[in-house]
């Protein structure tokens, strides 16, 4: 019963697809003649032979590079958020002088600093690594902060009954608790920090998929503008995959909560 | 006991504000920043007062909030009905679910290019561009929300003898209200960043395209300035919101 209905399913979400595909075949060749706003509309077939042409060429440089601004960016983003929410979630001190700053900070988003990291950093990979970090620190901020309190309060008088020093405290009960919630974070960011990767590279427009993207644009091609956003649309598909599996292995507990 | 703990708090924050500032002019003295790298706090205190009196920068604020309005508008009215069907019949989120899930991930900043190629640097495709932001954010919060009311209130709904369209907009968005107002504050904040970048990247007048001139023409005090505008109107807006929200949820 159950394997009937999920092939049933599985054949309305094709259905679906093929129906959005023949909605757009549809409308490229209604607008063909230069109806309408969107003069320009390209059939499915005309992207993905832009497409395959694409990964015959420079896909594989252009995407090592997004992917290499992105890696760097996340992990400093990351690491940094792991630091200073651990700071700002175990003392009150610290919570108190530099929690207003962080608040303060994260309706900004990343990238509204786009242009000022391009006068600090100019052009090149710093700008764009610093406004990844950015973007991932001020979501991963958030879950260290609230991991580091999450210990809960009988184990932490336990291990103070048990004798524990604080030092043996925080690498037994904080470092766990902060960590753990420190990957959810990570994942998290995944998507905003992707979303980072595309608007600086189009704005700042040396290497990389954006640069791709902002170049094929100014050729008024748009089979290849779809092509390069299609490109996009798989890398972040297949890195929250790829994460989501991960963080199954990692923290089996989270993943049955459905979170 | 609480007044004395609101006022360590706020001697605490002023304590980080002051170390903000401190760090920032002794940056500049230290490394000999000129002007065009790193103004003054106080530069760009003065910059912003003089932003406030100006009238360009109110009609680029204006352009900004009327793109973002309407999106948000449109996208989330779609997004919303949209939801409901995809949460409510079975049939429609197994035949349109998998296509809204493939375009989420083309988040809407990949969007920007094609939308400047399209609708040229108009209104209309920064309207198009927070519409297809706020829409996804929408559509993915509401079914979820509806998806997961409690199946108790549907057989209330049933045995009182209520319609199914009658349970679905009755019972099951009442039931859903409080998820899809956090979706609709989440929704404001990406609309007004796409708004920003869509303004970055390709506009002929709007905040953005404000900054990116500054930003060309090394006036970093009018950039950290208009940086700060775009954050508290982002604020603003999702507080605004927030309210809207929450007097909808009480009547």
């Amino acid at each position: 019963m159950a394997g009937r209905a999920r092939i049933s399913g599985l054949l309305l979400g094709v259905v679906g697809g093929i129906g959005a595909l023949l909605f757009w075949t549809l409308m490229a060749i209604w607008l063909k003649g230069g109806g309408g706003v969107i003069s320009r509309l390209p059939t499915p077939l005309a992207v993905g032979v832009e497409l395959a042409d694409y990964a015959r060429g420079t896909l594989w440089r252009d995407l090592a590079a997004s992917l290499q601004v992105f890696l760097a960016g996340w992990l400093i983003g990351s690491i940094g958020a792991a630091v200073t929410g651990i700071a700002i979630g175990r003392s009150r001190l610290i919570e108190g002088i530099f929690g207003p700053i962080v608040e303060a900070l994260r309706p900004v988003s990343s990238i509204v600093w786009v242009p000022l990291a391009v006068v600090w950093f100019g052009f090149g990979f710093t700008s764009k690594v610093f406004l990844v970090a950015l973007a991932v620190y001020l979501v991963v901020i958030v879950y260290a902060i609230d991991g580091a309190r999450r210990v809960p309060p009988d184990l932490d008088r336990t291990a103070t009954m048990l004798g524990m020093t604080p030092l043996q405290k925080f690498r037994a009960l904080v470092l766990p608790a902060a960590l753990t919630q420190v990957l959810v974070g990570a994942r998290v960011a995944l998507m905003s920090g992707w979303g980072t990767v595309i608007v600086a590279e189009l704005v700042a427009a040396d290497y990389g998929l954006g640069a791709r993207l902002i170049a094929v644009q100014q050729s008024y091609d748009v089979a290849a503008v779809m092509a390069s956003m299609v490109c996009f649309g798989l890398a972040g598909f297949v890195m929250n995959a790829i994460f989501s599996h991960l963080e199954k292995l990692m923290l089996p507990w989270r993943s049955e909560g459905g979170a | 006991m609480i007044g004395r703990l609101a006022v360590s708090r706020v001697a605490l924050a002023l304590i980080g504000l002051v170390i903000v500032i401190a760090v920032w002019q002794w940056t500049i003295a230290h490394y000999g920043l000129a002007r065009i790298v790193l103004p003054a706090p106080l530069e760009v205190g003065h910059t912003l007062l003089g932003l406030i009196g100006s009238p360009p920068f109110w009609r680029d604020v204006a352009v900004s909030l009327r793109e973002f309005l309407l999106g948000y508008a449109i996208g989330g009215v779609l997004g919303v009905l949209v939801g409901i069907l995809i949460g409510e019949r079975p049939l429609v989120r197994m035949t349109i679910g998998p296509v809204i899930e493939a375009l989420r991930f083309i988040v809407p900043f990949a969007w920007i290019p094609l939308t400047v190629l399209w609708f040229g640097t108009s209104l209309t495709g920064k309207v198009v561009l927070v519409a297809y932001a706020v829409f996804f954010v929408m559509v993915v919060t509401t079914s979820r929300s509806i998806a997961t009311v409690d199946p108790t209130l549907t057989r209330v709904g049933t045995m009182l003898g209520m319609r199914p369209a009658e349970i679905a907009l009755k019972v099951h968005l009442r039931a859903a209200a409080p998820g899809i107002a956090s979706g609709a504050k989440a929704g404001a904040a990406l609309g007004w960043i796409a708004v920003v970048a869509a303004e970055y990247i390709g506009a002929s007048a709007g905040l953005g395209v404000m900054i990116t001139n500054a930003s060309m023409s090394l006036a970093t005090a009018t950039v950290i300035a208009g940086m700060i505008v775009i954050g508290i109107i982002g604020a603003l807006a999702s507080w605004l919101i927030g309210i809207a929200t929450r007097i909808w949820l009480n009547y």
